[in-house]
């Protein structure tokens, strides 16, 4: 049963007043999003697996590097040729890898109620939201920004008629901001944040 | 962010894995639009930025409330992968204004983990403030002295310290004296309890035929205790400042409470050119090619010493230029019978003949031999002359310009009408020898010969403009890229000698050909133009800046890859490799093309060559 979100989050923040995770279904006050990427071994999320997360802080104008999440998982079973082929991330690169609850409390640690940016976000939110909902019961209650949808907004007026090309390296270059590790999680983070800065903050857009 | 930062810059590459893991760990990323400012002049600084993208420029901090202003008297521009701020950090307030010119993406090193890392690692810690300190220097001569940075890296310790001599206190004037003849001091350091003094030659002088002083007196009465000190680390180069400023000839050097002993002016001014007077001397007294060899081997090492005292490059190129000449001379008279000596000559060619080589290059030499020379062993004579020159490691001419070669071994008229037919030919094989051959200089034998033929040679050239045209156009060949620098993310590589070396030297060779001027170095060459004006002084200073310049650039590079390739061999050693560039460099390779850039233009024009 597909129930909207925002009604869930709504249910979820009830049943869960009274546990250790009520703070991430408190509306956010700060300044703060937290930039957020997943590996996986494919792009359905019923088959997918995650292989790494990365996040990081902004703040501001500022991309918090230095506080930052990079956790590498457990090989998982479906860790075959095809996705390993994007990501480039071998079982022998996850040999020292944590186990996914591991990993979960460290995210939610991370994220708090935090807003989550990403580049297709829903797809990485709905991803970690499969574990989290079998371990805690719960989905992710965090407010979701889309980076390709910030670019959309300001980038549409300038492409009256035509369609907005919102690929990830087209979207890098008409920023004119350098990828930083495309394909590893927390590179793929550190990019959309730098991105998102760019437009939240910059100067107008050149044609 | 090991994702982001590169770790390969100095002087972060100094830094062990531990230490680049704490840094990677701190580092933030910090976004500025185009105007703002980073950095403010009077401010504490958050920490060192490291530029990811964009453009930061560094002005004066006495226009600070005037944006215009600033921007105007912006004297350095930090981008890729420069970093700045490192002075206001260490100075814990910033001097100047710091303001992103475009658009700018800043890796942030808090000023915590930079003092972390200063502490931890001494190596960083000396190239992080010395950088610093050079850079200072640099920015208060600017263009003028690129050498300074370089010749400030000589310590103290690395020069003549000269054990004291001391005396008590309570020593005669007479006795003193007479120590010093023996020890052959020219100062003397008398103790009076815990301090020292210091009575010169001309202080003694002085209390006696001036103050009338008995010779019984007390040294330690007549001594100065007002001692200008410095420790074994301090730069020389300080130390001769202040021999300036004090108007003195010696510094006392202690280490801490110790005394190390003296450093003396002539031994600072005579620091850097000491070992070539003592290979000359081994070269001058060899008396066999065993002898020789041994000598020539110290060659190496004085370049090397040189280069890092930081001699200027020009003085380097001439000082070298003249041992490699001697050692030539010294090996042809070993080699040559010594009644054949007036009727043949040795000349050196090409970069030797211009005196312009650094690292021992490939031999370009040969012989003019008096018309109609009976000497059936000279084949033989002088194959043995060139393979001894491999074994004392001067490669063998790739292009076999050698006296082994009969090519290059002729007699005077042969030789000049090798030079007048080369000039009539316009084909690049032609041009090229020509080039190579002009530069030719005697070193050994009786240059009058040489003369004779070089003579006889520029009689035919006599102007003939359609041979200059061709001539010069070979300085148009390649291309000088100064839009090179804005693709530094490709890991660019320049061609130094292509871009930049070559269009001087045979742009300055053509117009010195033109005008009969003789000398074959570069340098000397556009004075002479300028004299004959030819040349505007200003343009041929610039000219001889840039080629100074690139040789210098060129020649850390050649000196960097054959330490880091294990058998010593450079492959490449005209490439300039913009990822070790620092700012200022750039900068200055910036500048020095373009004015190649309009050298070749004025070129252009004045041999009428279309492009």
């Amino acid at each position: 049963m597909i129930i909207p979100r925002t009604i869930r989050r709504f249910k979820e923040r009830r049943e869960f007043k009274d546990s250790p995770y009520a703070h991430l279904f408190e509306t956010y006050k700060g300044d703060e999003v937290v930039s957020l990427d997943c590996e996986t071994t494919s792009l359905d999320v019923k088959k997918g697996e995650i292989l790494s997360i990365g996040a990081v802080r902004i703040r501001g104008r500022r991309v918090i590097t230095s506080e930052r999440l990079d956790i590498k998982l457990k090989p998982p079973a479906s860790l075959t040729g095809d996705s390993i082929k994007i990501h480039k991330i071998r079982a022998s690169d996850l040999a020292d890898g944590i186990e996914i609850d591991d990993a979960l409390e460290q995210v939610l640690e991370f994220v708090g109620n935090r807003p989550i940016l990403g580049y297709y976000v829903n797809y990485d939110i709905k991803m970690l939201d499969k574990y989290i909902r079998a371990k805690y019961g719960f989905s992710l209650p965090n407010k979701a920004i889309e980076l390709s949808h910030v670019y959309h907004d300001i980038i549409k007026w300038k492409s009256v008629g035509g369609d907005v090309d919102l690929r990830f390296d087209t979207i890098s270059k008409k920023l004119d901001i350098p990828i930083i590790q495309r394909h590893t999680a927390l590179g793929d983070a550190i990019t959309v944040a730098l991105m998102y800065v760019r437009l939240k903050f910059g100067a107008p857009l050149a044609d | 962010m090991s994702e982001s930062f590169n770790m390969d810059n100095l002087p972060f590459s100094l830094l062990s894995a531990k230490e680049q893991a704490l840094l990677n760990n701190n580092l933030d990323i910090a976004y500025f639009q185009k105007g703002e400012t980073i950095i403010a002049a009077g401010e504490v600084p958050e920490g060192v930025f490291i530029v990811l993208k964009g453009k930061v420029g560094e002005s004066d901090g006495s226009e600070a409330l005037d944006k215009d202003a600033a921007a105007a008297s912006v004297f350095v521009h930090y981008q890729d992968e420069d970093y700045f701020g490192g002075w206001s950090v260490l100075n814990g307030k910033a001097i100047h204004n710091f303001i992103a010119v475009e658009e700018t993406i800043c890796h942030v090193l808090p000023t915590r983990i930079l003092m972390d890392l200063i502490h931890s690692n001494p190596l960083f810690a000396d190239y992080f403030q010395q950088n610093l300190t050079a850079k200072r220097e640099i920015v208060a001569q600017h263009s003028q002295n690129q050498d300074m940075a370089e010749f400030m890296l000589a310590r103290i310790e690395d020069g003549t310290i000269r054990e004291p001599l001391i005396v008590l206190e309570g020593t005669s004037i007479f006795e003193a004296t007479r120590m010093m003849r023996e020890m052959k001091a020219d100062c003397v350091l008398a103790k009076k309890g815990n301090r020292y003094g210091m009575i010169t030659g001309t202080d003694l002088l002085d209390a006696v035929i001036i103050k009338g002083l008995s010779l019984e007196s007390d040294v330690s009465d007549i001594a100065s205790y007002r001692l200008i000190s410095t420790t074994p680390q301090d730069y020389l180069f300080n130390a001769l400042i202040m021999m300036t400023q004090q108007q003195i000839e010696r510094v006392v050097v202690m280490d801490g409470q110790e005394l190390v002993g003296i450093v003396e002016l002539t031994d600072v001014l005579s620091h850097f050119s000491s070992h070539s007077h003592v290979i000359g001397l081994r070269v001058e007294r060899a008396e066999t090619i065993e002898d020789l060899r041994e000598a020539s081997k110290g060659l190496t090492d004085l370049i090397k010493a040189l280069i890092s005292t930081g001699v200027k490059i020009r003085f380097t190129m001439e000082l070298l230029a003249a041992m490699n000449g001697r050692i030539l001379a010294k090996l042809f008279e070993l080699v040559i019978p010594r009644d054949l000596k007036p009727h043949v000559c040795l000349i050196v060619m090409g970069s030797e003949g211009r005196g312009e080589q650094i690292m021992k290059t490939d031999q370009d030499n040969g012989l003019i031999f008096r018309e109609g020379l009976e000497w059936p062993e000279m084949a033989a004579v002088m194959s043995k002359f060139s393979e001894t020159l491999i074994s004392f490691g001067f490669p063998p001419c790739p292009g076999n310009i050698m006296v082994s070669n009969p090519e290059w071994v002729n007699s005077t008229g042969g030789w000049a009408n090798k030079l007048t037919k080369w000039s009539q030919k316009f084909d690049g094989e032609s041009v090229m020898k020509l080039a190579i051959a002009v530069d030719g200089k005697p070193v050994a034998g009786n240059a009058a010969l040489f003369k004779v033929a070089r003579n006889a040679f520029l009689r035919t050239l006599r102007s003939n403009e359609i041979f200059f045209s061709h001539f010069a156009k070979a300085s148009l060949n390649f291309d000088t890229p100064l839009t090179f620098f804005g693709n530094l993310k490709d890991k660019g590589m320049l061609d130094i000698k292509k871009g930049g070396i070559f269009p001087i030297v045979h742009g300055i060779r053509t117009m010195a050909l033109e005008h009969r001027i003789l000398e074959t170095n570069t340098f000397k060459r556009i004075e002479a133009l300028v004299e004959m004006d030819q040349m505007r002084k200003k343009h041929g200073e610039n000219i001889a800046e840039a080629l100074s310049l690139f040789v210098q650039i060129r020649l850390k590079h050649q000196i960097q890859r054959v330490e880091e390739s294990k058998d010593g061999i450079d492959p490449t050693p005209n490439a300039i490799d913009l990822q070790r560039l620092n700012k200022l460099e750039r900068d200055l390779l910036r500048d020095a093309l373009r004015i190649v850039k309009d050298f070749k233009k004025h070129l252009a024009s004045r041999y009428h060559i279309g492009s």
